[in-house]
């Protein structure tokens, strides 16, 4: 697209100066933390040295948590993105009250994430939870949910994804609406049922939404925080013990700041990489 | 085929109404147990009946010991302190900066934008340890500031109104530009106006952010008199694990506001998300 131009001759440094408040502090609070993580991790004991970050890959609880962090992501991503396809797809007609089942898959995503799970800790308690009071009553009996090691994980995922798929059935939705009504048409002509015409059209067509979301998820669940601080203390056993749980822990719990920056440095190559493809999709569209 | 059809509509309504039960659930409950007393929500939750989920007696005790007792009336204002800051601040400091990159050609001004997208798009949980390490060493933890400074430049809101900006006409400029009109002139009383709806759908973006954000002011702001409310409600829940009307109380009045301001604002919300990342 052709920028317009005003006045250009006339104020050769009025731009610069327009955008200097906001450089200023993008410097200060965004790339200067970002440059000083990076050069941190690489001193050690005052000098230019890889020894932190081959202390840490020999840390097998580093190791657990770098492992935790991408088993999560590998599971809640392609579910959330799964699901949240499915109800894009749900409420996208024009049925009468449609758009209130669309507020109502939606308001998961306003409650922030803390009280979310400060509400689900409570549900799924394993001493006092409604959860459980209901699964005995259908005769399934006590579970241990974030209390158990085999389920801590899935609760995890569970809270995240209540939480999560309205926001990214937005996107879907807002992919849905761009397709051409003429090639279902012509589809509906051509006596293409519904999941032809799911898998020959509308899913090959939501390729750039789905990539988007898919990228975009996973540098949000890669943060992911609240629910173990909150609840499960990255256990038991260490089974929640995601990597930005760690780095909190290590600088703020048994103030090891040096291996903390060193844990967020590794979390900020892992954001900067999807970071980079996200920006690559966006300027692709542009 | 009508019978068909009727069937298929019939299995979808069900399903919508299913996942609302899902969705609903989680707040519902404690909405309506933050009206009990806590020896009804323990009496009922061992053996399940009507009272497990709906109370015998209403009563809002809860919310009057939060304010009475435990004076959540402060976390409120230190949000509410620090969101009005960080709102015009940072609505009127990224929209002239988008404004120079909309309407003037200037030299690096493509690697500026990609730069200062890319460094935006870094999320806070990432730096927020580096990050915390400058606030430490400006001495700034536990004062307002270090809640304000970080959220200043925002790269969302820089982006939108870039692309908003480049929707306005640009003979509207052109006109004032022959009047004589300063860039100032321009900016406020031809291109903003013409922005409400972004200025509106920033606003309402970066309050529920900054309302909800909790990693960072659990760092930056742990005392009493600079917490905001979300750190509040958790750390509270910590403070008084017997409690569960109490906790259950703190957390739907915090949640309160994003749903109230949702609710009526939707469309804006979406048109952040829809126009922000999915276009075409």
């Amino acid at each position: 697209m052709q920028q317009r131009t005003i006045r250009d001759k006339r104020d050769r440094f009025l731009p610069y100066l327009l955008l200097l408040p906001v450089l200023a502090f993008a410097a200060v609070f965004k790339l200067y933390p970002i440059f000083y993580s990076a050069i941190s991790g690489f001193h050690y004991k005052g000098n230019w040295s890889l020894r932190t970050y081959q202390l840490l890959f020999q840390d097998s609880v580093f190791i657990n948590s770098l492992l935790v962090t991408i088993r999560m992501n590998l599971i809640m991503t392609p579910l959330q993105i799964v699901l949240s396809l499915i109800l894009a797809l749900m409420v996208n007609n024009t049925m009468k009250g449609i758009g209130a089942f669309r507020s109502v898959f939606y308001l998961p995503v306003t409650i922030s994430m803390p009280v979310a799970a400060i509400c689900f800790s409570m549900i799924l308690s394993y001493n006092n939870g409604v959860a459980n009071t209901m699964l005995n009553a259908i005769g399934i009996g006590t579970q241990g949910f974030f209390n158990d090691k085999g389920q801590a994980m899935a609760c995890v995922i569970l809270l995240c994804t209540w939480k999560g798929c309205g926001y990214w059935m937005m996107f879907f939705l807002a992919g849905l609406k761009g397709i051409d009504e003429a090639l279902y048409e012509a589809a509906r002509v051509d006596g293409a049922g519904y999941f032809s015409t799911l898998f020959h059209i509308t899913l090959p067509l939501l390729r750039r939404t789905s990539l988007f979301v898919m990228v975009a998820d996973t540098s949000i669940n890669l943060l992911l925080f609240a629910p173990m601080k909150l609840i499960t203390d990255g256990g038991p056993r260490g089974t929640t013990d995601v990597l930005m749980y760690e780095a909190y822990r290590q600088a703020f719990k048994y103030g090891n700041y040096n291996k903390g920056s060193a844990i967020t440095s590794v979390l900020i190559v892992f954001t900067l990489l999807i970071v980079m493809i996200q920006f690559r999709m966006m300027a692709d569209r542009d | 085929m009508t019978l068909k059809k009727n069937l298929t509509r019939a299995l979808l309504v069900l399903g919508l109404l299913l996942i609302s039960v899902i969705a609903l659930f989680p707040i519902l409950y404690p909405l309506v147990s933050s009206f009990r007393t806590d020896q009804e929500i323990y009496q009922y939750n061992t053996v399940f009946q009507l009272h497990t989920l709906w109370p015998e007696h209403w009563t809002a005790e809860a919310y009057g010991a939060l304010f009475r007792d435990y004076h959540f009336e402060r976390f409120f204002l230190n949000t509410f302190l620090v969101v009005g800051v960080i709102l015009p601040v940072s609505v009127i400091m990224c929209s002239v900066a988008a404004y120079a990159f909309a309407f003037y050609h200037f030299r690096g001004q493509k690697p500026l934008y990609a730069l200062l997208l890319l460094t935006f798009m870094v999320p806070g949980e990432a730096i927020a340890l580096p990050l915390y390490q400058l606030i430490n060493g400006l001495g700034l933890v536990n004062t307002y500031s270090s809640l304000i400074l970080p959220s200043l430049a925002n790269g969302l809101t820089l982006f939108m109104y870039r692309q908003a900006f480049k929707d306005v006409p640009i003979s509207l400029l052109e006109a004032s530009d022959l009047d004589g009109a300063s860039w100032f002139t321009c900016y406020w009383h031809v291109v903003m106006p013409l922005c409400v709806p972004t200025t509106i759908a920033m606003c309402l973006m970066t309050f529920v952010n900054e309302w909800n954000n909790y990693l960072w002011p659990l760092l930056a702001a742990r005392k009493d008199a600079v917490k905001t409310i979300t750190v509040a409600i958790t750390a509270f829940k910590e403070e008084n694990v017997v409690h569960w009307n109490l906790i259950y109380s703190s957390s739907m009045i915090s949640a309160l506001i994003p749903v109230l301001l949702f609710l009526p604002f939707q469309k804006y919300f979406v048109s952040g998300i829809a126009s922000g990342s999915v276009k075409g």
